[in-house]
């Protein structure tokens, strides 16, 4: 068969996907006669009330030198893990704002960072194209600074996102611009299983996020630049459960719903959705309207969300330094945490709800780290 | 049999010790941020091929130790593969060309038929093709050993992120005569091997001067220009000085008087002058303008405060290169005086 042959047959073949794709789509829309705010409209409910005085920054968190593209708590004992653009990672006492640990990369451009959960080791990847595990009782070195406990490589791209399985210390998820995720043994540093590449249904362009479940830890959902949303069961390589289509743009952030049956995504067509598992449909579009008018490429991209845990609040960071606060039933957003007294002076790039909830840690190009309490007579939501 | 007991620590001491050592981490940290600070930091960026991993190993051996044997011998399975690689091009491309011809044997790949090697630009041969082909039978011999100019020409894919530091010495002519060596310490940055979506990590580079690789000769222009193009208009490069490389310039001279500039889109109203060497610098200074052109467009108003040059080098040409890190230090340093108020 001659190549122009075979381009032709591409050519329909890809027709007939798009085509079958639209059909698909109209169908969901037909069965689609509701959304979660209209729903809770009908029961009557109302947003909650909010003021600025209910979250309040009670620390920041100062010593970086450069953006810190990323954070995550601990599992427990309240400490924070801290990535940023001068190359280091630092591990803080969220109770004391103190440092605990500062750690110089061998690659100095990092992405993603993430706590171990028995809180022994971070995880952090980036440019270098794999994920290096430190562990915090390590005897530091001259310089002060903690070998490499294992360099995980395999990935032919960036490494934009990794997490730790939840309660399992030797297994990492990462997310990478190769377009596919791994699911690695952190102890023999060992490939166990790869998602998407060379498999159909893998994303078409660079993963940028990950989330497992964490009511089920077999299942972990990814967001790509190919603006999708992808389901992956972790014991199934090679096909995904399930694509989440609907934003616009690159899906740069996902986040499952506190009880494992929905997820949240953030893209750069400057929405958030709210997507149910077991359907495979959408529940609902966070958007603010535009106040000019006008679709500018100045439209603010949503960064980073995460739930409050209860999942009546979604937290989403924005390009243009807003974090708005949503309230997840009703979709308005309640409180904004860039316009409050003393909120971050850049973009938010990151941010993540404590184990316990009672705290949310943004992190922001300004190089700083801020920590909000739930004030008032509120302790938790 | 035995007893253990431990005193309780009093929570006062554990406290101290925790701030010693928050102490410890700040002052580190200070300590390498102002080490850091006199280096001039360098992003390479351009298509693949486009020399980039060359100018890497001249800066080696310009201001390094260079290779000892050991790292030459690592090359020698490198230039190996590069020699298969390049047969198999050959091969495939003398198929495709025999298709439509019916002497077919004028295409047979051998060490004496240049045939299929004179239409290198229709098929991909990779520019280290000519070079090693005419030494095959040195590089096949049992004891090879490389030589720097072997290295130089092998050709291997970057992958991650390649940086190598490196210091030149210089003086510059300061106000009042106060003449004064300085150690100019430049630390490059390539990571051209990542084949993904570069604005997801670009901002990384957020503070770097840029220094932008042109391959002239290969159809990859109008990628250039793309690049060239978006990398302008970031907004994370507002402040950034951009240095343009117009690379591979001896084999830009040879295709330029066998090849019309016409041919690639972007040089459509191109128009010939002369001939010889007075027209391969004609034909250059199209593109110079070119690419200048395209600079202005891209850059609003309130970018005036970049730095923007652009150079003429062969990677390959050790002196070259030389000169042009002079020129490129000179530029850098009169801009960083510039802003510090002195000039």
């Amino acid at each position: 068969m001659s190549v122009a042959e075979l381009k032709e047959r591409h050519e329909a073949a890809t027709a007939a996907v798009d085509s079958l794709r639209e059909r698909l789509r109209q169908k969901r829309q037909m069965l689609l006669d509701n959304d979660l705010v209209g729903y809770s409209r009908t029961q009557g409910r109302a947003a909650i009330s909010f003021s600025s005085t209910d979250l309040v920054c009670c620390r920041t968190l100062q010593g970086h030198t450069g953006k810190v593209y990323s954070l995550d708590w601990s599992p427990e004992r309240n400490r924070i893990v801290s990535a940023s653009q001068d190359g280091r990672l630092i591990v803080w006492n969220a109770l004391t704002s103190q440092k605990t640990h500062a750690i110089k990369l061998p690659c100095a451009w990092v992405m993603t960072c993430a706590f171990s959960p028995n809180g022994q080791s971070v995880a952090s990847g980036g440019l270098d194209s794999g994920c290096s595990i430190f562990n915090l009782n390590f005897q530091i070195d001259r310089d002060g600074n903690i070998p490499v406990a294992r360099f995980l490589s395999g990935h032919k791209g960036y490494v934009s996102s990794c997490q730790y399985v939840p309660d399992d210390e030797t297994h990492l998820v990462t997310g990478s611009g190769d377009q596919t995720c791994i699911l690695w043994d952190v102890t023999t540093g060992q490939r166990l299983s790869v998602f998407g590449g060379e498999f159909p249904s893998g994303h078409t362009a660079d993963v940028l996020s990950i989330s497992i479940n964490g009511s089920n830890s077999k299942m972990f959902v990814s967001g790509s630049c190919d603006s999708t949303a992808r389901l992956w069961d972790a014991r199934i390589a090679s096909r995904a459960v399930h694509t989440f289509h609907g934003h616009k743009g690159d899906v740069n952030t996902v986040k499952f719903f506190p009880d494992g049956q929905r997820f949240g995504t953030g893209s750069d067509d400057g929405a958030c959705r709210l997507f149910d598992v077991r359907t495979g449909h959408q529940l609902q579009v966070y958007q603010q309207q535009q106040q000019q008018g006008d679709n500018s490429a100045d439209s603010p991209i949503v960064t980073s969300i995460a739930f409050s845990i209860s999942g009546r609040l979604l937290f989403a960071a924005y390009s243009n330094g807003n974090c708005y606060v949503w309230d997840t039933l009703v979709g308005k957003v309640v409180l904004n945490l860039g316009a409050v007294q003393n909120s971050h002076e850049g973009r938010i790039s990151c941010l993540g709800l404590s184990a316990d909830g009672s705290a949310l840690c943004t992190g922001s190009w300004d190089r700083t780290l801020k920590i909000w309490a739930f004030g008032g007579h509120r302790r938790v939501m | 049999m035995g007893c253990l007991c431990s005193k309780q620590k009093p929570v006062r001491t554990s406290d101290a010790e925790e701030n010693a050592k928050a102490a410890e981490i700040e002052k580190r940290i200070a300590q390498e941020a102002t080490a850091e600070k006199h280096i001039q930091k360098v992003l390479l960026l351009g298509a693949g091929e486009s020399g980039k991993s060359t100018i890497f190993k001249q800066i080696r051996l310009l201001f390094q130790t260079g290779f000892d044997e050991a790292e030459l011998r690592s090359y020698i399975p490198v230039i190996h593969a590069n020699v298969f690689q390049t047969i198999k091009i050959l091969y495939d491309g003398a198929k495709e060309f025999a298709q439509n011809e019916t002497d077919s044997l004028k295409y047979v790949v051998s060490l004496e038929n240049k045939e299929t090697l004179s239409r290198g630009n229709l098929i991909q041969v990779p520019d280290c093709a000519q070079y090693f082909m005419k030494s095959l039978r040195r590089v096949s011999d049992a004891n090879y050993v490389p030589t720097k100019e072997d290295v130089l020409y092998a050709r291997i894919r970057t992958t991650g992120v390649a940086e190598i530091q490196f210091r030149r010495a210089s003086f510059l002519f300061q106000p009042r005569g106060r003449e004064q060596e300085e150690r100019g310490v430049y630390k490059l940055f390539d990571a051209g091997g990542q084949r993904n979506e570069r604005r997801k990590w670009i901002h990384l580079f957020e503070g770097y001067d840029q220094a932008l690789f042109e391959d002239e000769t290969k159809n990859r222009m109008m990628e250039t220009k793309a690049l060239f193009d978006w990398v302008l208009k970031q907004p994370c490069f507002e402040k950034t000085s951009f240095m343009l490389f117009l690379n591979k310039f001896d084999i830009f001279e040879e295709k330029a008087l066998k090849v019309p500039l016409s041919v690639c889109e972007w040089f459509k109203d191109y128009q010939p002058v002369s001939s010889g060497k007075q027209e391969v610098e004609h034909a250059y200074e199209f593109v110079k303008k070119k690419f200048e052109e395209l600079y202005f467009q891209s850059s609003g108003p309130e970018r005036v405060d970049r730095v923007f040059k652009i150079y003429r080098t062969t990677a390959l040409d050790q002196k070259l290169i030389k000169k042009t890190i002079k020129l490129v230090d000179e530029t850098l340093r009169r801009r960083n005086l510039l802003e510090a108020g002195l000039l």
